[in-house]
């Protein structure tokens, strides 16, 4: 029994880490709420213009943003645990996720807002306007954070393919550390 | 000056994979309210929403790619990842052309209560070749580590890997590297001889030789960037003494192989040792 649960935990762990898809899921995922929250603000202000329809549009881009960005967590945090501490990676992620975890709950709260007057609104009023501006400097600011840990630190990179590159390495006979 | 900017040198981090995450988001948002159109089918906005999000999502795929071919460009011409990258430019420019043609046939619908079926079939061939496309480009950071540390380096990085055959008999076997003699400041070169890959760098008008791969992950130091006598790993930051080859700073624990680099009859030789020639 408690053999079958280690098992079902380190395939859990695996499939999340992208292993089976020989790449991490956590920078796929997050392209739907990177591009649907700052578009949801774009279309907030296009409404001034296309009335009710962009309010609607809108709502749907903040709630496709949602659903991906809950399914984007469980993997963030797997590709986090994998970074030593003393790596400054390691700090650069903490911060990453307290921010996307204040811009969720912000988008979450801006979509509640809207739910009564989606149907029917022509213009974005004040309150979720504001929420949609706010939680898309956060996000930037957290998605800046997510591509340096990729782009400056290495997170990730190499991790699945690190065999071939081994194997490359050794053909161009390089000192190489042990198997 | 141009191109630093469109690699995304001043932000630390590449402009095209960045830049990607709207047309991406966006033409899935398109595909979802065409969807949602069938579903609801009471008023055109779902429609006319799609039409929208197809519309920026095609500006925002446009913009994405001139940065995507300033980095396709900086590719070294024999890395292992170059032909992913072939792929993922001309598969984008397929997906971009397709979205065009969606957009132009279905400019015509906007006032319909559900997307026609022409234009939905386009946007479902569309995201099928775009998630191909999309994958490939996260493979090219991922797996092959295109663009990955390169805002560190301040020079070109090598253009092609060199080839060289050693010939002489003897302890060591010196080989003229014509090209060491043009090389500028904090610039290198990519060499490989009797299939060593070996890297030459140039730092205050001295030529360092050292073997090509990091000792962490095996990461492209004649991309790396140069720092007094440290060359840096652009993955995973790892750093090591270009005379020596001693490790300076972690994650790599074991040190590089150094090559000593002389002037014989007035040539810039490397002098590689007999017993780590393969033929």
């Amino acid at each position: 029994m408690e053999c079958g649960g280690l098992h079902i935990m380190k395939w859990l762990l695996a499939f999340l880490k992208g292993q089976w898809l020989k790449h991490p899921m956590h920078p796929i995922l997050v392209h739907v709420p990177m591009a649907m929250w700052p578009s949801a603000l774009i279309f907030d202000l296009l409404s001034r213009w296309n009335g009710n329809a962009m309010v609607r549009l809108s709502f749907y881009a903040i709630i496709f943003g949602l659903v991906a960005s809950l399914l984007a967590v469980p993997t963030g945090v797997v590709d986090w645990s994998g970074v030593k501490k003393e790596n400054p990676a390691w700090k650069i992620g903490l911060y990453h996720m307290i921010l996307n975890l204040a811009v969720a709950v912000l988008f979450a709260i801006n979509l509640g807002l809207r739910v009564q007057t989606f149907r029917q609104a022509t213009v974005i009023e004040g309150a979720p306007l504001v929420l949609s501006i706010v939680g898309t400097v956060l996000l930037i600011g957290s998605a800046y954070l997510g591509g340096l840990m990729t782009y400056n630190y290495g997170i990730s990179v190499a991790r699945m393919s690190k065999k071939k590159w081994r194997r490359i390495a050794e053909v161009g006979g390089a000192n190489l550390p042990p198997e | 000056m141009l191109k630093d900017f469109l690699e995304g040198k001043p932000l630390r981090h590449p402009l095209h994979p960045l830049l990607v995450h709207f047309p991406i988001g966006l033409f899935i948002l398109s595909l979802l309210l065409d969807l949602a159109s069938f579903a609801f089918r009471s008023t055109p906005d779902l429609v006319r929403g799609a039409f929208y999000a197809m519309l920026l999502g095609i500006i925002m795929a446009l913009i994405a790619a001139v940065p995507g071919f300033v980095d396709y460009t900086d590719i070294r011409g024999d890395h292992p990842g170059r032909r992913t990258a072939t792929a993922h430019l001309t598969l984008n420019l397929i997906v971009v052309g397709l979205y065009g043609i969606n957009l132009g046939v279905r400019s015509s619908s906007l006032n319909e209560l559900q997307t026609p079926i022409g234009p939905l079939v386009l946007s479902l061939i569309g995201i099928v070749l775009l998630s191909a496309s999309g994958y490939l480009g996260g493979r090219l950071v991922y797996a092959e580590g295109i663009s990955v540390g390169r805002h560190k380096r301040r020079t070109p990085t090598p253009v092609q890997t060199l080839h060289f055959t050693a010939r002489e008999n003897g302890e060591f076997a010196f080989v003229p590297i014509p090209e060491a003699e043009r090389l500028g400041e904090k610039e290198t070169l990519r060499m490989q001889i009797n299939g060593e890959v070996i890297t030459i760098a140039k730092i205050d008008n001295q030529l360092y030789a050292f073997q090509e791969f990091c000792t962490h992950r095996f990461g492209p130091l004649s991309e790396g960037d140069l720092e007094g006598f440290n060359v840096q790993c652009p993955w995973h930051n790892s750093g090591f003494d270009v005379r020596t080859g001693k490790v300076t700073h972690g994650p790599a624990k074991v040190d590089l192989k150094t090559f000593k680099v002389e002037t014989r009859d007035g040539k810039i030789c490397i002098a590689v040792p007999r017993a780590t020639e393969k033929s």
